[in-house]
Parts: structure tokens; C-alpha cells; sequence
């Protein structure tokens, strides 16, 4: 016992011999988890087409017009300056540009003089839509105008105004109807929203939380093969033959020391998701500890496994970054897994992140308990016991 | 200028040589490149586009505007939007939308057209105003809001025609210029009049519809994510660069070299070519691979180059930074590391920019990533090389002035002395 806990005990001090390693531990991965939860998308943002909108006019009815677009839900307008849209259309950043040029305003409606400006980009289904909730904006813009305008003309068509004073007041009149007739114009749509399932169980924070703890002690874990190449290249390793220590006395110190470390990063940040996010990662602590302690003995035996086939620390190192981010990223810790595509949902399943995700989120977003994350926790636990056995069975000391 | 061209290409030789700097080199972002296209269903032909939103149409009124809708939904315009089905039941529309199978469903009431428009003899009555209903999908709230904004659409043009009528036909009456036993025929008339007109005409503000004349481009979601991953580990690249003008330093390796007829200034500036060369020859392999193995289309190449160039100056530029502040080889790894990721989050190359919080989005300026990804996008979207100018002034200004302060502070540690 005492073996296993000077063997802990060095490694941690290896591990933190440089202060820069807190970064790794604790910094970034809160760093991470925090941002990612506020970037991430939680399916209530505005998901409408981008219209970019020039109001050279700044009239009542240009403003009328941005306020029309704003109620539609297809695009969502933002005003920019010119040269900006323009640059963003050009570099096609923007899909559509709608320019409102200077003198909009209601007695060029009136003349029939007014006119926007809308630029599309060519077989682009989004700027077909939003010239579609453009026309629809001036359409109840301008109707009631329009409505005057046309019974002003049919009525010069059936006989002359005797001055133009008459027209005027023709066409005023006009427009008093028609704006009370679209006032008092009955509802002709109704939408009812469908009982559809929300496939997708997905809340940003618990999503992020759980996700970036994977990822950021996964990494580590998997770096137990840098510790074992360190070891091998100064030479440390043979030095144990000399001593009375079996081999697996020191896989078993080694594992145990950088599990129980895991261990102390992953309560730190369900902490954090704890009191800083509030999320309910301490409802069950019993279920909490078995995933925690499932998911660290898999990604550790995996790291011990990965250390039989490396040379240098280096490469160790390397591998172990690059094989824990592109596990957290099929295992679903980046981006919920119910958006990928179906085959590769299935093809995921063989990745230990994929299952210690799926346990997490059964505890701290689906309200789960030890009952419901016993398969995830078997799973880990299958896979801790497969990379062992390869490990144990790999291990040279030179 | 040949020692400093001999010092970086030696510098390059010895990086390619070390197969673990290869890991973080080409072989993660490549392999982030490939899981990210398939969890995108880049390679499995899912489309994350708006396009074929499957809609059903169940048309009871079988009479004029009815007709009208249906054929909105099933005509040319609309044909590569929307994928309608027609269907007679509304009970089975509304179990598909429950099933999501579709993104909407339209239910036309019978007697709808006679609801706006009143029948022959029936002009002094005020019809009953009944309702289409737009059954929604809440799962496919995009394709759902598009549907419903395609109906609105139709019937605010209805409803534009029908006051313009009533408003008409009410003012000749009230001025004496018609009977009201001839409103009816001069309604059918107007009604008749506008049924020929297109749509456009008849707005009272016309709107002029300019199309873009370049040759359509459709978004590649991988054009985002490769450019993206390269980035991150461009700025592995720099720093394992600089941590290697700090290992020569320690190993002496480097105030040898100045034992030769060699200048400090030709040693340092060949370490920096050494690096800008590296950072190239990564970003290049990876386009390289992604074009070839991915179909990706990076978009016009000499666009590509110049950018790639310059988003490795202003990376370089970070490099010779972390490497100028840190002490030992080790401080500039664990911070190399640390400011990869943070540059890769910041960057946009886990989620788009335009999802951060605007804090986010204004600190991502100081990165190099956020700048080149911008530039790859506008590439990736058909942009060109004039397209490009703001973020390569960026990246160069930000290059230029992080060598400065570099070069000030390996002067005040005198770096390379004998």
C-alpha cells in the first residue's frame, strides 16, 4: 500500500512540476465549459434567414417596414451602413440586401415614385425567402396607399376631377377607408403547433459541463502512456527491476495515482457546474461517483494501453491530445450526439466518451439515478478491463 | 539571405523528421476535419441547407383561391424550397406533422375562397371569414416558420386586392360615379383586371430585384471546419518553432552557430523563416489533403495562397511572441498548448462566431484564426483575392507588430549572444 502511494505521489509531482499544468487542470477547463455553454446552440435562439437592411431613408415608413420584417418568421432584419452591406453582400456573407434609398416616404408612394432595392445572391433558396418576407413587409406597408391610389384611378378612368384640390380630397378619403377596411381585416391564417417530440434532449450548460469534463480528463488520462515513455526513456523503469516491485505493483500505483487525481479535477468542475452553473450534478452522489470513477479507470486503461505502443514522451503527448479530442468529439462532448447522423449515433458507440456522455447526461440532464446509469457504468467498466488486460499484457520496462 | 534561407529550410527538415510534432502537425487536424464532417453528415449527404421542406397541402375549398395556394406551393418558383405532398385528410396531415414527417401542414377550409371573395349576388353580405390553418411542426421550427411565411405572403396579397376592390368600388358608389346596383359588375371587373396582373406590379412601392451576377455557390459545411482545425494547430506549429530557438539556446547549440561567420540577425531571422516555412507547409499539405481526399472547395487558389501566407505571418507572429516572454522551452509548450486551444475556441473553431456573445466575438479579434477563418469563408463562398483585404491587413499588422515586440524583448534577453 505504501508502494502504491510513493508511486502516486511521485507522478503527481512529476505532473506538477510547472505551474502551467493548473492551466490543463482547472483554467481552461472551466474556460471551456464556460464559454461553450453560452455558444453552444439551445435550440430557443432566433434561427430565422439573416436580411441585411440599409435605411438610407429613415422615415416613418422605412421604420415601418423594418418593424414589418421584424414580426416575420423567416428572416430576421438587421440594419447595417452601406458600405458594409455592400461588402458583405460582395464577399457573400449575406445572402439578400434590401436598400431602403433616401426619400421613401408616403407622397412618393403616393406618385408612385418609391422604390427599394434588393440585391440577391443567385440560386440562394434563403435570399428567395427573404425577398419573399420583403414583399409581404411593403405589401401591408403600402396597401392601404396602393388601395387609394387604385380607386383614385378608377375613378379618373369613369370621369374627371374638376381641380386637383378634389382629387386630393378623393384620395384622402380613399385612404381613411382602406386603412379602417385593413384595420378591421379578419385573421385568414391560424397556426396550430403540432405535438411533434423534440428529438433532441439538450440544455447548453449541462451539455458543456459534462462534455468538457470528459474532454479535459480524458486527455490527461490518456497521457499516463507519456508518463510510462518518460519513465522508459530516462531509464527509471529498469531502475524499479532493481527493486523489489512487481509489475503490476506499479501499473497498479501509477493508474491509481493519476485515477485519483482525475478523480479530484472531475469533483472540481462538477463543483463549478454545481454552484457557479447551477446545475443538479449532486442529486445522486452515489450514481455521480460510480460514473465519475467508471469514466476514469476506462480513459486510464486506455492511456496505460497506449503507453505499451508508443516510443517517445513526445509522441505520448501528442497522442494522447489528438486521440482525446477526436473521442470527445464523436462521443458527442462537443455537439449533442442525437444531431449526428444516424449511422454514425451507431458507429459511436464503440468510443468510451460516447458512453460516459450518455451516463452523465442521464444524471445531470435526464435526472437519473443509479439504476439508469448501471449500462453506461458496465460499458466503462468493460472497456477499463480490455485496455488493462492489453496494457498488462504489453508492459516492458525497457 | 542564402544562410537565412539554409537555416529555415534546415529547421523545416528537422519538424518533418519528428514524427510526434507530425501528430499535432497533420495528423489530429486532419482527423478533427474528418470526425466533424461526419458528425455534420458532410459525408453521409445530410443537408443542414434550407431546401425540399416537406409540406402537405390538403386543399378542401377545391375553388379559386385555394387553387391559387396550392399551386404557390407546387409551381416552378418554389420547386427546389419547398417538397409538397397533397393529401385530402386533415387528420392524417396533422398525424404526419405529430409523426415529423413533414415541417408543415396547410389545410385550406372548404368555402375559403367564398369566405374573401362573396359570390354573384351576394355582395351585400359579409361572409363568414374563415381560416387556413398552418399546422406546424415544432421540431422543424425553420422549415415551419418558412411555410407559414409563403401563406402570409399569399394572403396579405389577397387581402391587398380585396380592400383595393371594396375601397374602390365604396368611394365611386359614395361620389355618385357608379350605382350600387353596378358595384357588383365593376367588381368583377377589377377583380378580373388584377387577376392578370403579376403580383410585383401591383405593389404601391415597387421593389427592384437584382441577382447577383457571379456564378452560384453552394456552402460546403467542411469548407468552414478544415480551415478551422488547420488554424488551431498552425499555432501548435509556431510555438513548437519558437520552444525550438529556446532549446538551441539551452543546448548551446545556438551561440555555436555564431562561432561561424554568421550574424545573430541572420540566425534569428533564419529560426523565423524556418517557422513561417513549417506553418505553410502545414496549412498547404492540409488544403492538399482535404481537396483531394474531401472534394472540399477551397476556393480561388490565389486567394488561398496569399491568405495562407498571411494567416502564418500573423501566427508566427504569436509564436516569436510566446517564445520572446518564456523562459525555458517547456513554458513555451504548456503555453503554446494553453493559447492553441484558447485561439481555437476564440477562433471559431468548435463553433461559429456568430453564436458567441458579442464580448466573445470582439476579443476573437486579437487572434489570427478568427481573421483567416473569415478570409476562407469568403473564399469558400466564391469571394476572390480583392475580397480579402481586410483580413490579410489584419493578419499582417498583427504579425508585424507582435515580430516587433518580439524582436525588443529577445534584444533585452540577449537571446543570441556568443
Amino acid at each position: 500500500m505504501k508502494k502504491l502511494f510513493t508511486i502516486a505521489w511521485k507522478d503527481a509531482i512529476i505532473r506538477f512540476a510547472s505551474s502551467s499544468e493548473l492551466l490543463f487542470f482547472i483554467i481552461l477547463p472551466i474556460f471551456f465549459t464556460f464559454l461553450l455553454a453560452g455558444g453552444t446552440p439551445s435550440g430557443n435562439e432566433d434561427t430565422r434567414i439573416r436580411l441585411v437592411v440599409v435605411d438610407q431613408a429613415d422615415t416613418s415608413i422605412s421604420r415601418e417596414i423594418f418593424a414589418e420584417l421584424e414580426k416575420s418568421t423567416a428572416v430576421r432584419p438587421e440594419y447595417f451602413p452601406l458600405e458594409e452591406a455592400e461588402e458583405m453582400f460582395e464577399a457573400r456573407r449575406a445572402s439578400s440586401l434590401l436598400i431602403i434609398p433616401a426619400g421613401l416616404d408616403i407622397a412618393s408612394i403616393q406618385n408612385g415614385t418609391a422604390e427599394l432595392d434588393f440585391r440577391k445572391q443567385p440560386n440562394n433558396l434563403n435570399a428567395t425567402v427573404a425577398e419573399r418576407a420583403v414583399q409581404t413587409a411593403i405589401r401591408r406597408v403600402s396597401s392601404s396607399i396602393g388601395a387609394a391610389n387604385m380607386a383614385l384611378e378608377e375613378a379618373k378612368a369613369r370621369g374627371t376631377f374638376e381641380s386637383r384640390e378634389d382629387e386630393q380630397a378623393y384620395f384622402n378619403e380613399s385612404l381613411e377607408l382602406a386603412q379602417t377596411l385593413q384595420a378591421d381585416a379578419p385573421e385568414r391564417v391560424t397556426v396550430i403547433e403540432g405535438s411533434t417530440p423534440d428529438q433532441v434532449e439538450y440544455d447548453p450548460r449541462a451539455n458543456s459541463s459534462a462534455g468538457q469534463l470528459i474532454t479535459w480528463v480524458f486527455i490527461p488520462l490518456f497521457g499516463i502512456s507519456a508518463l510510462f515513455a518518460y519513465e522508459r526513456q530516462q531509464g527509471t523503469l529498469r531502475r524499479i527491476l532493481t527493486t523489489p516491485t512487481s509489475k503490476a505493483t506499479y501499473l497498479f500505483g501509477t493508474i491509481a495515482g493519476q485515477v485519483f487525481m482525475a478523480l479530484i479535477q472531475m469533483s472540481l468542475l462538477v463543483l463549478f457546474g454545481i454552484f457557479v452553473m447551477g446545475l443538479g450534478w449532486g442529486r445522486d452522489l452515489p450514481a455521480l461517483f460510480v460514473i465519475l470513477l467508471c469514466a476514469a479507470l476506462a480513459a486510464g486503461a486506455i492511456g496505460t494501453a497506449m503507453g505499451t505502443f508508443v516510443k517517445t514522451e513526445s509522441q505520448a503527448s501528442g497522442l494522447s491530445i489528438m486521440a482525446g479530442m477526436v473521442m470527445a468529439l464523436l462521443g458527442g462532448c462537443w455537439y449533442p450526439l442525437e444531431l449526428f447522423p444516424a449511422a454514425v449515433q451507431n458507429i459511436v458507440k464503440i468510443l468510451p466518451t460516447t458512453w460516459a456522455m450518455q451516463g452523465m447526461l442521464d444524471l445531470v440532464l435526464r435526472n437519473g439515478g443509479l439504476v439508469e446509469i448501471l449500462p453506461e457504468a458496465g460499458v466503462l467498466l468493460g472497456f477499463a478491463a480490455l485496455f488493462f488486460g492489453v496494457g498488462v499484457m504489453r508492459f516492458r520496462y525497457e | 539571405m542564402l544562410k537565412l534561407f539554409i537555416i529555415g529550410i534546415k529547421d523545416l527538415k528537422i519538424i518533418f523528421r519528428d514524427r510526434a510534432a507530425l501528430i499535432l502537425m497533420l495528423l489530429a487536424p486532419f482527423l478533427l476535419t474528418l470526425g466533424m464532417g461526419l458528425v455534420t453528415g458532410r459525408f453521409s449527404g445530410s443537408s443542414t441547407g434550407i431546401s425540399d421542406i416537406p409540406v402537405i397541402i390538403v386543399n378542401l375549398d377545391k375553388e379559386q383561391l385555394g387553387n391559387a395556394l396550392e399551386e404557390v406551393f407546387t409551381g416552378e418558383e418554389l420547386a427546389g424550397l419547398v417538397e409538397p405532398t397533397l393529401s385530402e385528410s386533415p387528420e392524417a396531415a396533422r398525424k404526419a406533422i405529430d409523426e415529423d414527417t413533414a415541417a408543415a401542414a396547410i389545410i385550406i377550409p372548404a368555402g375559403f375562397t367564398r369566405s374573401v371573395i362573396p359570390q354573384q349576388g351576394a355582395f351585400d353580405e359579409e361572409p363568414e371569414a374563415l381560416k387556413i390553418e398552418v399546422y406546424a411542426n415544432p421540431a422543424r421550427p425553420t422549415g415551419a416558420g418558412i411555410v407559414k411565411s409563403i401563406v402570409d405572403e399569399f394572403i396579405s396579397r389577397i387581402e391587398e386586392g380585396r380592400i383595393s376592390g371594396q375601397t374602390s368600388i365604396v368611394q365611386m358608389i359614395m361620389s355618385g360615379r357608379i350605382s350600387p346596383q353596378e358595384g357588383e359588375q365593376a367588381g368583377m371587373e377589377m377583380a378580373e383586371r388584377l387577376e392578370d396582373s403579376p403580383s410585383s406590379e401591383t405593389l404601391a412601392i415597387k421593389l427592384n430585384t437584382d441577382t447577383n451576377e457571379a456564378e452560384a455557390v453552394e456552402f460546403d459545411v467542411l469548407a468552414y471546419l478544415a480551415p478551422g482545425m488547420a488554424l488551431m494547430f498552425l499555432m501548435f506549429t509556431v510555438t513548437y518553432g519558437g520552444r525550438s530557438i529556446l532549446a538551441e539556446k539551452a543546448q548551446g547549440t545556438l551561440p555555436r552557430l555564431l562561432v561561424s561567420p554568421t550574424q545573430a540577425a541572420q540566425i534569428l531571422g533564419g529560426k523565423v523563416f524556418g517557422i513561417f516555412l513549417t506553418g505553410v507547409a502545414q496549412m498547404l499539405i492540409l488544403i492538399g489533403a482535404t481537396t483531394l481526399l474531401f472534394q472540399l472547395k477551397w476556393g480561388d487558389p490565389l486567394g488561398v495562397l496569399v491568405l495562407v501566407l498571411a494567416a502564418v505571418f500573423g501566427a508566427s507572429g504569436w509564436g516569436m511572441f510566446i517564445t520572446a516572454i518564456a523562459r525555458t522551452p517547456g513554458q513555451v509548450a504548456s503555453v503554446g498548448s494553453a493559447i492553441m486551444l484558447i485561439f481555437g475556441i476564440l477562433g471559431g473553431s468548435f463553433i461559429s462566431l456568430e453564436m458567441m456573445p458579442p464580448v466573445v466575438q470582439m476579443v476573437s479579434k486579437i487572434t489570427p484564426n478568427a481573421w483567416a477563418l473569415d478570409g476562407f469563408t469568403t473564399l469558400a463562398l466564391g469571394g476572390t483575392l480583392p475580397h480579402l483585404s481586410t483580413p490579410i491587413t489584419a493578419l499582417l499588422t498583427m504579425g508585424l507588430i507582435l515580430f516587433v515586440i518580439a524582436v525588443v524583448l529577445f534584444g533585452k534577453k540577449n537571446l543570441v549572444t556568443k
